[in-house]
């Protein structure tokens, strides 16, 4: 006990300093009103940003589960953003206007005649190349989620690839900077159309062919997927032209226009697989079309 | 600390307090806010030199919590007298004479050592004890400005007083 209270002569400094400042500042803010109500508001304010602290550490640790829910709000979203694309496009037919018109118009008819196309499954990129002639991708879906082989890769800024392997988990997909890639695509402005190909083993360009020389392409012109595929819906951003347009060495009445792409490639983490869903529709009209030929 | 140190400093402390609530307080309270005295922080300055940190600290707030009870400031000025008690023993760690203390000199006085190692001490710790005393008093950093003011008037005219109290009674314990 002795030995304790050497110990509290000898280095008690600090605690009697502190104890005797908060009986002081006790004695400060219960007597006098406007010092209280100084504290009252500084307390309010510390309060607050410890509160906004502790409920930014709990957003934190449930960031994983919001990434998740995102991702699928992403989707959702982006099938939605689609088929109101689509509200003008495929059943605005005349006979369809003259109907709208005559019963007395509500505007929900109109959707009676739409039909979304395109539907997104989100997906993780989990294996990535792109130093070689043939670039692969590996994502986390599968055919449990119905994924199916020539399905077209989106990223939110730009295009990743093309599914080729399918098996119930996992698929693999042609990257974007492959040698058979030939996806079509146009200009924004002009409306010209061409096909995109991977021709040189720059990992952050591709090459737009088949535009004819007669269209004006200048340095930014913005290139998107054209929709005439069923891989990739229209208006996807796929880049923007880089640099002056140079003619194609195999045609000398094309352009081959060089375009940097919208997502860099070395950067691919996350994307949405695209599921036409009049897939089977279309394959089997190509296939009677193919017969009578 | 032996018990001969007793008399001395109870006098000091019921002394000093008195002439700070009966002589200086009048003073402060008809010439204006910026004109301000404290004699009391002799009290703690000239505590016995063997004084422990724990107990300067305690009778620096004792002291500044009798001032505040006619000042009707509530803990103001005891918050100012235990932050003045503590950095006491800093500083006369910092002060220390070459050799140390020898154990002959009973106080912080002119009569052990001299005037100017005494005014560096008493003039250093009035300093904090007036910044101390102003802060917690505006109980706000926006009003710096007057702070500081303050401070250094109330130090001025503080310092002025310890050395006349200080020539006159010369302590030596």
């Amino acid at each position: 006990m002795n030995n304790l209270l050497q110990l509290f002569i000898r280095n008690g400094g600090f605690i009697t300093f502190f104890v005797l400042e908060a009986i002081s500042f006790y004695l400060i803010v219960g007597n006098n009103q406007r010092r209280g109500a100084i504290y009252a508001h500084s307390y309010g304010l510390f309060a607050g940003y410890a509160y906004r602290w502790r409920s930014n550490m709990q957003e934190y640790l449930h960031l994983r589960e919001e990434v998740e829910a995102l991702r699928k709000e992403n989707a959702d979203l982006r099938t939605q953003n689609l088929n109101a694309r689509l509200i003008s496009v495929p059943y605005r037919d005349t006979s369809y206007q003259l109907l709208y018109d005559t019963i007395a118009g509500r505007d929900s008819l109109r959707h009676k005649f739409t039909r979304p196309a395109y539907e997104y499954v989100p997906a993780v990129i989990i294996t990535n190349s792109i130093g070689l002639n043939n670039n692969w991708l590996m994502i986390n879906r599968g055919s449990a989620d119905g994924v199916v082989p020539n399905m077209g890769v989106v990223s939110k800024e730009g295009i990743v690839g093309i599914v080729r392997h399918v098996d119930r988990e996992f698929s693999t997909v042609m990257s974007v900077l492959h040698r058979q890639t030939k996806i079509s695509a146009i200009l924004k402005d002009k409306g010209a159309f061409g096909s995109l190909v991977w021709d040189n083993r720059d990992p952050n360009h591709m090459t737009l062919k088949d535009i004819p020389r007669h269209i004006i392409v200048s340095d930014g012109d913005t290139v998107l997927t054209s929709g005439y595929s069923t891989m990739f819906p229209g208006g996807h951003l796929v880049g923007v032209v880089e640099g002056p347009p140079k003619p194609d060495r195999d045609n000398q009445y094309f352009y081959a226009i060089k375009v940097r792409l919208g997502q860099d490639p070395s950067l691919f983490s996350e994307g949405y697989v695209v599921r036409h869903l009049f897939q089977q529709t279309l394959d089997s009209l190509q296939q009677l079309t193919n017969e009578q030929r | 600390m032996n018990s001969g140190d007793f008399g001395p400093n109870l006098l000091r402390f019921v002394g000093l307090t008195a002439l700070q609530v009966l002589l200086f307080k009048q003073i402060s309270l008809s010439v204006g806010a910026y004109f301000n005295i404290f004699a009391y922080p002799l009290f703690i300055i000239l505590l016995p030199l063997a004084t422990p940190t724990p107990l300067a600290i305690f009778l620096g707030f004792l002291i500044g919590i009798c001032v505040d009870l006619f000042y009707g400031t509530l803990g103001v000025h005891a918050s100012a007298g235990a932050f003045t008690g503590l950095f006491r023993t800093f500083l006369l760690n910092a002060l220390e004479p070459k050799g140390g203390y020898s154990g002959k000199e009973l106080i912080p006085a002119p009569h052990y050592f001299d005037w100017q190692w005494f005014f560096s001490l008493s003039g250093i710790l009035m300093f904090l004890h007036c910044f101390w005393f102003f802060s917690v008093d505006a109980f706000t950093f926006v009003y710096i400005g007057g702070i500081t003011l303050k401070t250094l008037a109330g130090w001025a005219l503080s310092m002025l007083f310890v050395a006349l109290i200080v020539f006159l009674f010369n302590p030596k314990r």
